[in-house]
C-alpha cells in the first residue's frame, strides 16, 4: 500500500524520484491523520476525559458546589466511621471474591473437561452471566429471605438440620400461672412447685398450646401410674376442647406432650434424665430415696431453629459475594476452559510418565501453564470487584446498607440516593479510579505484550 | 532394564473400531525394537498402551517379570520421548530434566550428577537454564531424550520422536540414538512410520498394518525375505516392482510376463519350497529396483544369473550416486490389496505418471554412471536370484518359512 501511495505522490509531483531519496515520511500528510483521529478524540475527550477532569475538579468542592474546600472531602472519606466501613467491605470484596470466582471456575473448567455434556453444564453456568446483575439482585433477594418457606437458601439449612435433629419441642407451652400450679416457670424452664420424693407423681399440666395444632396421632393423656417405685408422672396439655374438665387433672380428653425431656434433679444437679412416652407419662425408677426435683428443660420450649439471617447486618457481605461468585463462576469458568484446551495434551502425558500423580500433574503442569489465563480472570474479577454496585444495592435491604456498603454503592448514595454530595461523590468515583487504574493498566500492558 | 511382552493385546476404541487386533510381541531385554506400518495402523496405540495411556481391551503386557495392563504410567517405570517433544515450557531444561527425578523424591545431589550426566552426553550444558520456547527443534528434541535417559528407566518409549526434525538433523540424531542406545543398552520401542529409520535404527523391526502384526525380523532379513506382498512393497525405497506373471517349464523354468521372459535358476526352487507347485499358474512377481543394473555400464560386471531385458526410460530421478530410471512394462499394475495398502501410505518419491492403456510403472536402480536420459532406450539387467514370488490369492510370499503350512 505504501509504494502505491508514494508512487501516486511522486507521480502527481512529476518527480520520479525513489521515495527514500526525497527525505520524507511514506504515507500521507498529518494533516490527514488529523482528520482521522479527530471523530475518535472528540468522542473521549466528551465521554471519557472531561467528565474525569470535571469529577476531579468537582470533588474539590462542597455539596453546593460554591465553595472550594480543597481535599477536606478525601480526608472525609478516611475519617468518617461510615465511610471505613465502606472501604472495609471493598477490601473484603476484593481479598475473597476474585480469588474465589478463579478457584470456582477453575474447579468447574477442570471437571467439565471430563465429563459428559460438558458443553450443556458450561451453558448452564455461564447463564447467570446472560441475566443482568440487578435482576441477580432480586433472585438473591428471594434466596436470602429469611422465612424457609420462601428463601431457598433458608429453606435448605433449616431441611438439612431436620434430617439430622427431630424439632419435637414445645414452644410458647407454658404452666398456669397461679399458686395453685404444681408447676413454675422458671429462667424458662419448668420446674416442681414442691421436691418430689419417690414414690410420689409429679403432675406437669402445661397450657398456651392449642389442641389441633399437636400432630393428630397425640395420644390422650394417662394418669401416672400410682404405686410404682421412683418417681412417675405426667405431662399433658391441660385444656379440654369445648370447655369443663378439672384444673390440674388429667382428664378424658386432654391431649398428652410426648416426646418432651424431663430432667431429675438432687441439690441443683441433674441426677437422671428421661423424656415422655406417647400417653405422656415419664418415670425415673432408678431414684429411690431423697427429695428431687422435676424440670422440664427450656431446650423444650424454645422456638424451632429458621435458618439464618443472610440478610442481616453480620451475614450481609458473605451473602451478596456468594452472589457474586454465582453470577461470575460461569465467565471464569469459560476463560478457563479455553485455556485448558489450548494446553498441549502431550505434556501432561509426558508428567505423567515422568511419574506425576494427577494432583501433581494438575499442581505442577496444569496451573502454571494456565497460570496466564489465571491471571487475566483474576485482574478483571478485581476489576468487577472493586466497580460492585447493583448487587449490593438490590440484595441489601435498605436498613443494613451501612454494613453492606462499598465504595461504588456510597458514591450513588451520598450523591444520587438522597445524599445530594456531589462533591464528596466525585471525590469517592476519582479514588474508586485510583483503585483500579493498576489493574486496568496491568490487564493492558498484558494484552499489548500479547500482541507484539 | 527388562523385556516387555505383550500377549494378545486388543485396542477396541468405542464404535468398535480395531486399533490393536491380538498383537503378540516380545522385545527383548536390551533390544531395539522398531514398530513400522503406515499411518493408522496401530503402532502408536500400540506404544501408548505400553506406556500406560491407553486402557488396554484384552490380553496382557509383561514388563520384566511385572503385568502392567493395569498399573498406571507413573508405577511402569518406563520413559517415553513424544513426537512434538512434549517439553514443560514453563521450566528451564535443567528443570525438564529433574522433574521426574524430584517426583521421586531423590536427594539434590544425585539429580544433580544425573541431570549434568545427561546434558554432557547430549551437549545440552550450555543451554540447561535456557526454557524450551529459546531452543532449536534439536536441541528440543535432545532435551526430550535427557529428560528419559536421566530416569534410568527399564525401557524407553518412543513415538517418531525424529518426524518433527528436518531431512539433515533427522540423519544426524539418527545416528546418536544409535550411539546412544550402544551405550546405555536400555530396551527401545521405536514407532515410526519412515522405513529408513525403521531399518537403520532397529534391531528387529515390526511392521503393523490395519491393527495386525505382519513380520518381525532383522532389516535385512524382512528387506531380502519379506512374508508377504504388504511388507515386500513397505519396505524399501523405491518400493517393489510387482507385476502378474506366469512360472513356465518349457525350455528351462522361467517366469513370464509383458513379453519379458525371465529364467528362474534352480537354486530358487530350493530355497523356495512349494514354488515348483505353480508351474503353469499365475503369481505375482516381485523385482527390486536395486536388483537392476544398466548393462551397458555395468559392461562386463554382470556375470552369471542376470538377465539382459530392453526397456525404454520415461522418467530419470538422478540422485548423483546413482539414478532411478522409471520406465513401463506392458502389463495391468497389480491391484492386490497389499499392494495397494503399501503404495497408498507409502514414500513420496512414488511417481504417478498417468498409467496408459493399463501399463504399470517400474523402477529401476542403476549405477550413476549409465547417462541414460529420459526417452532413451536402455537395457537393463536384472538379478534372477533375487526375484521374490507371491500367491496371486493370498499374498503370501512363495516358500517364505513362516509361511509354509498357511
Amino acid at each position: 500500500m505504501t509504494t502505491k501511495t508514494a508512487g501516486r505522490r511522486a507521480a502527481t509531483r512529476g518527480t520520479p524520484r525513489p521515495p527514500a531519496a526525497t527525505g520524507k515520511r511514506l504515507g500521507p500528510s498529518p494533516k490527514m491523520a488529523v482528520w482521522f483521529l479527530l471523530p475518535a478524540v472528540l468522542l473521549l475527550g466528551v465521554m471519557v476525559i472531561y467528565p474525569i477532569v470535571y469529577s476531579i475538579f468537582r470533588s474539590l468542592f462542597d455539596a453546593s458546589g460554591s465553595t472550594f474546600v480543597g481535599v477536606d472531602n478525601y480526608v472525609s472519606i478516611f475519617t468518617d466511621s461510615a465511610m471505613l466501613t465502606t472501604i472495609r467491605n471493598t477490601l473484603i470484596w476484593v481479598a475473597v471474591a476474585p480469588a474465589l470466582v478463579t478457584v470456582v471456575g477453575l474447579i468447574f473448567a477442570v471437571m467439565t473437561e471430563r465429563i459428559r455434556w460438558a458443553t450443556a453444564f458450561k451453558l448452564v453456568v455461564f447463564m447467570p452471566m446472560a441475566v443482568s446483575l440487578m435482576a441477580s439482585g432480586v433472585i438473591f433477594r428471594f434466596v436470602y429471605e429469611q422465612d424457609p418457606d420462601r428463601g431457598v437458601a433458608n429453606a435448605v439449612i433449616t431441611s438439612v438440620r431436620d434430617i439430622f435433629s427431630s424439632g419435637s419441642g414445645i414452644p410458647g407451652a407454658r404452666p398456669r400461672e397461679n399458686d395453685q400450679a404444681p408447676v413454675v416457670a422458671s429462667d424458662g424452664a419448668v420446674v416442681t412447685r414442691q421436691p418430689v420424693s419417690p414414690g410420689q407423681t409429679v403432675l406437669v399440666p402445661l397450657v398456651g398450646l392449642r389442641p389441633d395444632m399437636l400432630p393428630a396421632s397425640t395420644a390422650p393423656a394417662k394418669t401416672p401410674g400410682q404405686g410404682t417405685a421412683g418417681i412417675n408422672g405426667t405431662v399433658w396439655l391441660d385444656f379440654t376442647p369445648g370447655g369443663g374438665g378439672a384444673p390440674e387433672k388429667v382428664d378424658v380428653d386432654e391431649k398428652a406432650l410426648a416426646g418432651v425431656t424431663v430432667e431429675a434433679l438432687r441439690d441443683g444437679t441433674v441426677v437422671a434424665t428421661t423424656t415422655t412416652a406417647n400417653d405422656g407419662t415419664f418415670s425415673f425408677p432408678e431414684l429411690t430415696s431423697g427429695d428431687h426435683v422435676v424440670r422440664l428443660p427450656r431446650e423444650n420450649f424454645e422456638a424451632p431453629f429458621n435458618g439464618l439471617s443472610w440478610l442481616g447486618p453480620t451475614l450481609i457481605t458473605p451473602a451478596i459475594i456468594a452472589a457474586f461468585i454465582w453470577v461470575w463462576a460461569g465467565f471464569a469458568m469459560v476463560l478457563l476452559s479455553a485455556g485448558l484446551a489450548s494446553i498441549p495434551r502431550d505434556a501432561l502425558e509426558a508428567a505423567r510418565m515422568d511419574g506425576a500423580t494427577e494432583w501433581q500433574v494438575f499442581r505442577r503442569i496444569t496451573v502454571p501453564l494456565l497460570s496466564p489465563v489465571l491471571l487475566v480472570v483474576f485482574v478483571t474479577m478485581i476489576i468487577n470487584t472493586l466497580k460492585v454496585f447493583d448487587l449490593v444495592f438490590v440484595i441489601a435491604p435498605g436498613s443494613v446498607q451501612p454494613q453492606a456498603n462499598v465504595v461504588a454503592l456510597e458514591m450513588w448514595r451520598v450523591s444520587f440516593g438522597g445524599g445530594g454530595d456531589y462533591g464528596l461523590g466525585s471525590a469517592l468515583a476519582i479514588f474508586l479510579l485510583i483503585l483500579v487504574l493498576p489493574f486496568m493498566m496491568f490487564n493492558i500492558r498484558r494484552f499489548k505484550r500479547e500482541q507484539s | 532394564m527388562a523385556s516387555i511382552v505383550l500377549t494378545n493385546v486388543d485396542k477396541v476404541y468405542a464404535g468398535g473400531v480395531k486399533a490393536v487386533n491380538s498383537l503378540n510381541l516380545e522385545i527383548r531385554d536390551g533390544e531395539f525394537m522398531v514398530l513400522v506400518g503406515p499411518s493408522g495402523c496401530g503402532k502408536s496405540t500400540a506404544l501408548r498402551m505400553v506406556a500406560g495411556l491407553e486402557d488396554i481391551s484384552g490380553g496382557e503386557i509383561r514388563i520384566g517379570e511385572k503385568v502392567v495392563n493395569h498399573l498406571p504410567p507413573k508405577d511402569r517405570d518406563i520413559a517415553m520421548v513424544f513426537q512434538n517433544y512434549a517439553l514443560y515450557p514453563h521450566m528451564t531444561v535443567e528443570e525438564n530434566l529433574a522433574f521426574g527425578l524430584k517426583l521421586r523424591k531423590m536427594p539434590k545431589s544425585e539429580i544433580q550428577k544425573r541431570v549434568n550426566e545427561a546434558a554432557k552426553m547430549l551437549g545440552l550444558e550450555q543451554y540447561l537454564k535456557r526454557k524450551p520456547a529459546a531452543l532449536s527443534g534439536g536441541q528440543r528434541q535432545r532435551v526430550a531424550m535427557g529428560r528419559a535417559i536421566v530416569r534410568e528407566p527399564q525401557a524407553f518409549l518412543m513415538d517418531e520422536p525424529l518426524s518433527n526434525l528436518d531431512a539433515k538433523l533427522r540423519v544426524s540424531m539418527r545416528a546418536s540414538l544409535n550411539q546412544m542406545h550402544e551405550r546405555l543398552g536400555v530396551t527401545t520401542v521405536y514407532v515410526t512410520h519412515d522405513q529408513v529409520e525403521a531399518m537403520t535404527l532397529g534391531d528387529r523391526v515390526c511392521v503393523l498394518r490395519d491393527g495386525l502384526l505382519q513380520q518381525v525380523d532383522t532389516p535385512q532379513n524382512l528387506f531380502d525375505k519379506p512374508v508377504n506382498l504388504f511388507v515386500a512393497g513397505f519396505m524399501g525405497s523405491p518400493s517393489m516392482n510387482f507385476v502378474t506373471a506366469e512360472l513356465v517349464k518349457d525350455g528351462g523354468t522361467a517366469v513370464a510376463f509383458a513379453g519379458y521372459r525371465l529364467p528362474v535358476p534352480d537354486s530358487t526352487f530350493h530355497d523356495k519350497p512349494g514354488l515348483d507347485q505353480y508351474f503353469g499358474r499365475k503369481v505375482i512377481l516381485g523385482i527390486r529396483p536395486s536388483d537392476f543394473e544398466d548393462s551397458v555400464a555395468a559392461n562386463g560386471n554382470v556375470s552369471n544369473g542376470w538377465v539382459r531385458i530392453p526397456a525404454r526410460a520415461e522418467v530419470t530421478e538422478e540422485l548423483g550416486s546413482e539414478i532411478n530410471v522409471l520406465f513401463l512394462i506392458d502389463a495391468p499394475p497389480v491391484e492386490h490389496r497389499d499392494t495397494v495398502a503399501a503404495a497408498d501410505q507409502g514414500d513420496d518419491t512414488d511417481t504417478s505418471l498417468p498409467l496408459v492403456g493399463g501399463k504399470s510403472l517400474w523402477t529401476a536402480r542403476v549405477n550413476a554412471r549409465s547417462h541414460v536420459r529420459p526417452g532413451q532406450n536402455i537395457e537393463l539387467a536384472v538379478d534372477t536370484h533375487n526375484l521374490h514370488f507371491f500367491d496371486v490369492d493370498s499374498g503370501l510370499a512363495i516358500g517364505h518359512p513362516a509361511n509354509i503350512g498357511r
